[in-house]
């Protein structure tokens, strides 16, 4: 999505990115980002929450008007719970078994496979 | 959870509470799983930049989405569906912004165990813009919202932005919003 924003931006129209994923996006590097710290798949805002996606868009949309240069990133100053323990389990290492690894990897062979095979149809 | 710094007010956050790493962790996770190829995020030290031209209140603007079209067959993909690859789409594709169309997230890496894709408002904003529109904060919706297509070439990106951009120009819109999920 970043290179997709990078491409739009570089023809003369402005973007902004919303996004849960801070590394990835400054990595890549985009004109403007409005960075909510939650779990992934909660980039315009909190599930049922109107008030939180309201202010989500709000902010995204700010941010579109006022970044003053490239690379512009605003951090939402939304909490997703007041404890931050969700974020150590994301690809949490240290609860993998070598059983599970094993399991894991034929799982990722498989979806990849599936991934290929419509990939190649499409 | 918090630490307060002893003979002081100051009241730290734990050392995990900051945004979590995920190039690292992705990284690391299939390297223990075996895979010997790390994968390489795109980078680029130069970044455009083009200035909003219009008052947002006259503005016309576009969504952009990862989310795929709901495919009756491809099997789970609703809340907490596990990751599934048939889901995916390789084509832009674009829908109405007159109405929210049945769009998942089930063929991409959310957080399934923190967060469930249960309410699409979570990772399409088309209601919220819809109501930005309604409040004169916004001028206009472009009249559909795109699809862009996550896979892991880099070319094939290249070949999606290329139409994506395309079909914005074909809207007329000022500005765009892009919400990976």
């Amino acid at each position: 999505m970043s290179l997709v924003a990078r491409h739009i931006e570089a023809e003369g129209i402005p973007t902004v990115i919303m996004g849960c994923a801070k590394d990835i996006v400054e990595h890549c590097g985009v004109p403007r980002f409005l960075f909510s710290d939650f779990p992934l798949g909660n980039s315009a805002g909190r599930p049922f929450d109107v008030e939180s996606q309201t202010q989500t868009l709000e902010l995204a949309l700010r941010v579109l008007e006022g970044a003053p240069a490239a690379r512009t990133t605003v951090q939402s100053p939304q909490r997703w719970s007041a404890d931050a323990s969700w974020k150590r389990d994301y690809n949490d290492l240290s609860k993998l078994t070598p059983e599970k690894i094993a399991e894991r990897r034929k799982e990722f062979d498989v979806v990849k496979s599936i991934a290929r095979a419509k990939r190649e149809a499409t | 959870m918090t630490t307060t710094v002893p003979g002081t007010k100051a009241v730290f956050a734990e050392d995990y509470d900051v945004p979590i790493s995920y190039m690292e962790r992705t990284r690391d996770y299939y390297v223990a799983l075996g895979y010997d190829n790390p994968y390489r995020w795109a980078s680029f030290t130069e970044v455009p930049f083009a200035p909003l031209r219009t008052p947002l209140s006259l503005a016309r603007v576009g969504l952009i989405t990862t989310a795929a079209p709901y495919q009756p067959g491809a099997g789970d993909q609703g809340p907490r569906a596990p990751y599934n690859a048939a889901a995916k789409f390789y084509q832009v594709y674009s829908v109405t912004t007159d109405s929210v169309a049945d769009l998942r997230i089930s063929h991409v890496g959310y957080d399934r165990l923190h967060t469930s894709a249960a309410d699409i408002n979570t990772y399409l904003p088309l209601t919220r813009l819809r109501e930005a529109v309604a409040a004169g904060r916004i001028g206009a919706l472009a009249p559909r919202l795109h699809g862009s297509p996550t896979n892991r070439s880099h070319r094939a990106t290249e070949t999606g932005a290329a139409e994506l951009l395309h079909r914005c120009r074909k809207d007329g819109v000022d500005a765009v919003v892009l919400v990976p999920s």
